[in-house]
This record gives structure tokens, sequence and C-alpha cells, in this order.
């Protein structure tokens, strides 16, 4: 009956309630799309991080660590490659030369890192072949001859990215039903062509009005843009003798991946066209990148491969990536950090809703005492009370989050105006937001035990009350 | 048979500038199925005397002895519990807990002493039908007169069998019919329940219907006279 007493005493007074009910629905949806979103960034970072960039496990010679020389390369490499084909673990793994090279092209030059890779085998390692933009020529090919693939970062470093109108573009544009007076504007900038994105936006600033940018400025840079594909890239590398060699590659397709800092130094040719340049007889392997079927295994390979051959070194993705590591293993600080201001700030709604229950409750209190009702029935009702109220919003919160979360998750949230920024860090510009199980367990906990702290102070104030005293208020 | 016994009970007040004698040597006996009023002028003491009988509030001095049990020997969560066993309440403004029904109001008392569920059906029944509310009881103190409410209240008190049952002016709120109608229904209760009624009140239907009367003046006993 003492549950029933305290839901019902809930709703007595109802607007009250509501408050306070609403207040806790509004602060569990903020806390869930808070980390839901954190919680999308990181899995994104983490799954970028290891599907384009650095896998679970790579393994390099000791002293390239420290200095990436061109004869640096994997020691007892045959011994290598046979435990690694032995591992139950294993999903794939592939073999890279890795030097640093200069790229020129007319216009401009960049420092970069060359991979030599094979381009089959690399696809069931990484994902840069699905990261290839639109209108951005294609991945590698095994059999094309000094091709190079290179990021939309490196293309525009090297202005190989350029932002031309023409005629073909207007008439598309036309089909998107851009006002006529913009069509007309934008037949200012018809045939000149821009080589960075900044003169082009430049010039758009000039000839648009803001609004017209903020409505059609997206859209009429995406239609501008025109990747140089095929263009001509020098490269130029020391040889094992430390003789800087160059040779021509062809741009065949531009990738992008959501970590322009990746993206800006890494370019990847045919490991065989990199080994003509460079001369001799092998193809040189400086990285060994390995992918496994559980990222929780990461550790355990590596203790597997560790003694295969003391003279090069076996990294997880935790030691090749430490911040997403890091925040992967900082998310239930996250949780705990953001939910927990959120809670506290609830905390002091519900305290001061529950204490004025209590102060226009004295009398009934002190009769419910004077009849014979214990102080530990007398807790447990305003601790249910507090509870029920606290959890009646909460779970409409959860539900609510979970909705919005839902969509969310699948549109994706856009940050338009901060996308540079979060991909220079690493981060996608666009978000989607991800709720796990283990969240909703944490958030139950956190609100019931919120609501029972919460309790506490208005229930020691009910039981400090004299039932002979209570009893002769009005 | 003794259900109650007051020895040389004194209620002391200790103010700033004056000390009030509210209750003083007051030596009293109830008998099992007494139905006794406690009358007096305005700060005579009764309804100290009976916050003193009910367990709400502890005597400077004396002692007050219920079905054997020194009161002043009990510990604060002792006396709940002996007040839910023991003593039924019935308080001038009804007390009723508002978002209960009349039947959950009866059996919550006996809910907190853990009766069976179709022996506290049983008993809830058979009280809200003796009090007249046997159509109600499915109604909200909200949605019953005070007569009405009183009568709850009545029944509340007596759900759980108590040895005696303590009611501070009960028909202070209530129109003449309503008193007089919640007065009977106690008498009869008293009858056939054997149990022990004592009323403070200034109402003289009360005191008219009263077996026993008891006047207080000054916090003493001045007279206690019982009816044929």
């Amino acid at each position: 009956m003492i549950w029933s007493i305290a839901w019902k005493n809930v709703w007595r007074n109802k607007k009250r309630s509501l408050v306070v009910i609403v207040a806790v629905t509004l602060g569990i949806i903020a806390g869930v799309l808070l980390v839901g979103i954190m919680e999308g960034w990181i899995n994104q970072r983490l799954h970028d991080a290891v599907y384009n960039e650095i896998s679970h496990i790579q393994i390099h010679n000791n002293e390239f660590i420290k200095n990436e020389e061109i004869d640096l390369t994997i020691r007892n490499l045959h011994e290598i490659t046979r435990s690694i084909d032995s591992l139950k673990e294993l999903s794939g793994w592939v073999k890279r030369t890795k030097i640093i090279a200069m790229a020129n092209t007319p216009w401009a030059n960049a420092g970069v890192i060359i991979y030599g890779i094979d381009a089959e085998k690399e696809k069931q390692v990484t994902e840069i072949y699905k990261k290839i933009v639109p209108d951005g020529g294609g991945y590698l090919d095994n059999q094309s001859a000094r091709d190079i693939l290179i990021s939309d970062k490196t293309a525009e470093l090297l202005k190989l990215k350029q932002y031309i109108v023409t005629d073909s573009m207007i008439e598309g544009l036309k089909q998107e039903k851009i006002p006529g007076n913009v069509l007309v504007k934008l037949e200012n900038l018809k045939d000149i062509r821009f080589r960075s994105p900044k003169d082009f936006k430049d010039e758009m600033k000039n000839v648009f009005s803001r609004k017209e940018l903020d409505s059609y400025g997206l859209l009429i840079t995406g239609k501008a843009l025109d990747y140089r594909i095929r263009n001509k890239v020098q490269i130029t590398i020391s040889d094992k003798e430390g003789n800087p060699v160059q040779g021509i590659f062809r741009v065949c397709g531009i990738y992008k991946t959501t970590n322009t800092g990746f993206d800006q130094a890494s370019v990847f040719v045919n490991a065989g066209e990199l080994a003509n340049l460079y001369g001799g007889n092998d193809i040189l392997t400086h990285e060994i990148a390995i992918l496994l079927n559980n990222i929780e295994d990461a550790g355990f390979v590596k203790e597997k491969l560790d003694p295969v051959d003391r003279d090069n070194t076996v990294r997880t993705w935790k030691e090749l990536a430490p911040d997403a590591a890091m925040m992967n293993d900082f998310m239930i600080m996250y949780y705990i950090i953001f939910i927990g201001i959120i809670m506290l700030a609830l905390a002091f709604g519900i305290i001061n809703t529950m204490l004025m229950a209590i102060l226009e409750r004295t009398k009934e209190l002190g009769m419910l005492m004077a009849i014979g009702m214990n102080r530990g029935r007398i807790f447990k009702m305003i601790m249910l009370e507090t509870v029920f109220l606290t959890v009646v919003g909460a779970v409409a919160g959860m539900l609510s989050g979970w909705t919005i979360t839902g969509v969310l998750g699948k549109t994706g949230i856009h940050f338009t105006g901060w996308g540079e920024g979060f991909e220079a860090i690493g981060f996608a510009a666009r978000v989607y937001p991800i709720l796990t199980p283990e969240f909703f367990i944490f958030i139950t906990i956190m609100v019931i035990a919120t609501a029972i702290v919460s309790s506490i102070w208005p229930a020691r104030k009910a039981l400090k009350l004299i039932p002979v005293e209570a009893l002769r208020t009005e | 048979m003794k259900v109650l016994e007051l020895k040389n009970v004194n209620k002391i007040y200790n103010s700033t500038e004056v000390k009030v004698h509210a209750v003083n040597d007051v030596t009293l006996q109830f008998e099992e199925a007494e139905f006794a009023a406690i009358v007096g002028p305005s700060g005579s003491g009764k309804t100290t005397l009976l916050n003193l009988i009910g367990g709400l509030d502890m005597p400077t001095s004396g002692e007050i002895i219920i079905g054997g049990t020194n009161l002043s020997r009990l510990k604060s969560s002792q006396l709940i519990d002996f007040r839910l066993n023991n003593i039924g309440f019935v308080f001038q403004s009804y007390n009723l807990i508002p978002v209960l029904t009349a039947k959950e109001n009866v059996e919550f008392i006996m809910t907190l002493q853990k009766w069976p569920r179709e022996e506290r059906d049983e008993r809830t029944y058979e009280l809200l039908k003796a009090v007249g509310l046997g159509e109600r009881i499915n109604s909200r103190p909200s949605k019953l007169s005070g007569g009405q409410q009183q009568r709850v209240a009545v029944a509340r008190a007596l759900a759980s069998r108590p040895k005696f049952v303590l009611a501070d002016e009960p028909t202070a709120n209530l129109d003449s019919k309503a008193a007089t109608t919640l007065l009977e229904i106690m008498e009869k209760l008293n009858h056939d329940e054997k149990i022990t009624f004592i009323f403070s009140t200034h109402d003289p239907r009360v005191v008219k219907m009263a077996h026993r009367v008891i006047t207080l003046e000054d916090g003493k006993v001045v007279s206690d006279e019982r009816k044929e």
C-alpha cells in the first residue's frame, strides 16, 4: 500500500509534479543526445582510424619508428608473415613500402608519405577504396602503371583541385531549381579557373549576397569543383644510397577520409612502381598492417607476435592512435561527467519539490506517525515518491531521447560550419549518434541513484517531525 | 478488565517565562468497553491528557500503563508500533489520507499490521457498513461530507481492534445531525466491539451520551462521574 500511496501522492499536485517531470525529461533527452553524439563521434573516429589509417596492429623495424629511412625494413619478414598467417584471429593483412617523399606539380609542391601497396590486398585491410570522392576518378589498379592515389587535401595543396563554372554546370543547376537571378550572377564567374577553394569563395562573396551564399553557396561550390584527374605529379624520394630520384605518376583518383591530417600526408602507388623508382630487385616492406576479426584481440595477438623478432616492434591500435584509444577508454568517464552534471542540476529541482510537498503535508505526516506508521515506512514512502517522480521523467526522456537519437542516427547531424575544424582532428563533420544498451543501463542506475539521494533530505525532514506538533499545524 | 491506568501523571511545559502545569497529578483507570468523556474549559489540559494517553507526548512524571506496558519505558520507535497495535485515533479534523478511498483508509492500519487480505477486506466492509458507508467504499475523502469523513475515521480507528480509541473533539467540526449520527454509531460500536472510547470534548451531546464524565480544571481532575 505504501507504493500505491507514494504513486498517488506524486499526482496530488499535478502541475508541480509535471514541472519536475518535464525538467527531468528534457535533462535526460539532452544527456542522451550529448552522449549519443559523443559515442557516435568516438565510434566513427575509432572505426575510421582502424579501417582507414592504422588497422588493429602494425609491425615496423624498431629503428624505422625512430627514423623512417628507406633501408630500415622489417626484419625476419618470412618468419613474421608465417606467424601472421597462422593467427586464428586474423581478418586480413598487408605489407607496405613507406617512404617520405616530395610531391610536385607545375603549380605547387607538398611533403607526403608515399605508400607502395598491393591495391587489391589492401582492400582486405583498409577502406580507402570506398572513400573515392564523386567525380574523383577511381581507386588504384594493380595493372595500371605509374598511377597515384592522392587525397582531396593533397589535391588542394598541389592545386589539382580547381573550380570552374561551365555552361553544362549552369544547365545542371537549372534542374536543381536555383533562382534565375542567381544563375545570371553565376554567369559572371563562367570559364574562370580558380585553383583554390579560398579564391573561388572570395569571388563568390563579391558576386552573391550573403543570403544567396547561405542558400546556394555549398551547392554551387560542389558543382564547380573539378579535380585534375590524370594530371602528372612528380614524386621525389631518396634511394638506398641517399640520392634523390624522381618519378612521374598520374593521378588516378582522389580519396577523402574524415581525418585531414592523414589525408594530407598519405599518397598511394603500386608497390612495384615504387620499387622501380628506388631501384633494387625486391619490394621493400617497412610496414605490416593487420586487421583482426575482433578489436578486443589486439593485445593478445600483439603478445603472440612480439617474440617472433625482437628487432621489430608490434604495436596495437591503442599505441598507434592514442587519442582514439584514450577517448574509447574514457567514454564511461564522459558518461559520468555529462549525466552527472545534468543529474546534479535535476536533483536540486527534485529536492525543492519534495521539500515543498513535505511542508504542505506536515499535518498528514504527523497523523500517519500518530496512528502507527513507523519511520522506516515514512522514509520509504518519501523515497518512493521521489523515485516515481524522477523515473516517470526519466522514462519519458529516455524514450524521447532514444527516438530522436534513432532518427538522427540515420540522417546524421551535419556540423556544416565546423566541418574543416572537425576533420582536421580526425572527426567527421557529419556525426551519427549511437546509443548502446550499456548507456541505458548506466542512465537507469544514475536516475535511480539521483532519486534516492534526492529523497534523503526531504525524508529526513519528514522523520524529524514530532507527531503531536505536526498535528497542530494548519 | 482494566485497559488503561494513569498514576500521578504530571505534564509541565517549561517556557522561558512561565511554567505551565498542563496536567496535574492525574490518576485514572479505564475499564474495557467504557464510553468516557473528558470535559473541561479551554486550556484545562484535555488534549494534553489525551496526547499523553495516546503516547504522542511523554509525562513529566507519573506512569501511564496500557495493558501492562508502561509507556514511559518505551523508545520512540517502540511507541509508534505500540500505538499501531493498541490505540485508535479519531481527530477533530478527520485527518484521512486524501489520496486513498474510504476502503483504503480503513484498511491502512491493517495493512501496516500485515493482516491477510481476506480478513482485511472482511473487517473493512463490516466497519464501513457499520458506520453507514457501505455504498461509499470507493469514494475519496474529498467526495465525502465532513460527517462521512469522520465516520470513516472512526472505522479506521477501530479497524485493528485496538484496546481503546482516543477521540479529540470528534464532533467539533460537524453539524448537529452529523454529530448525532456519529455519536450513535460510536456508541453502537462501543457496545458491539467492546472497545473503550475516550473523548475530549466540549460538546454537550457527547457528555449526554457518555457513560462516564471526567472533568478537568487547570490540569486536575475535579470530578469523575459514572452514569448508571
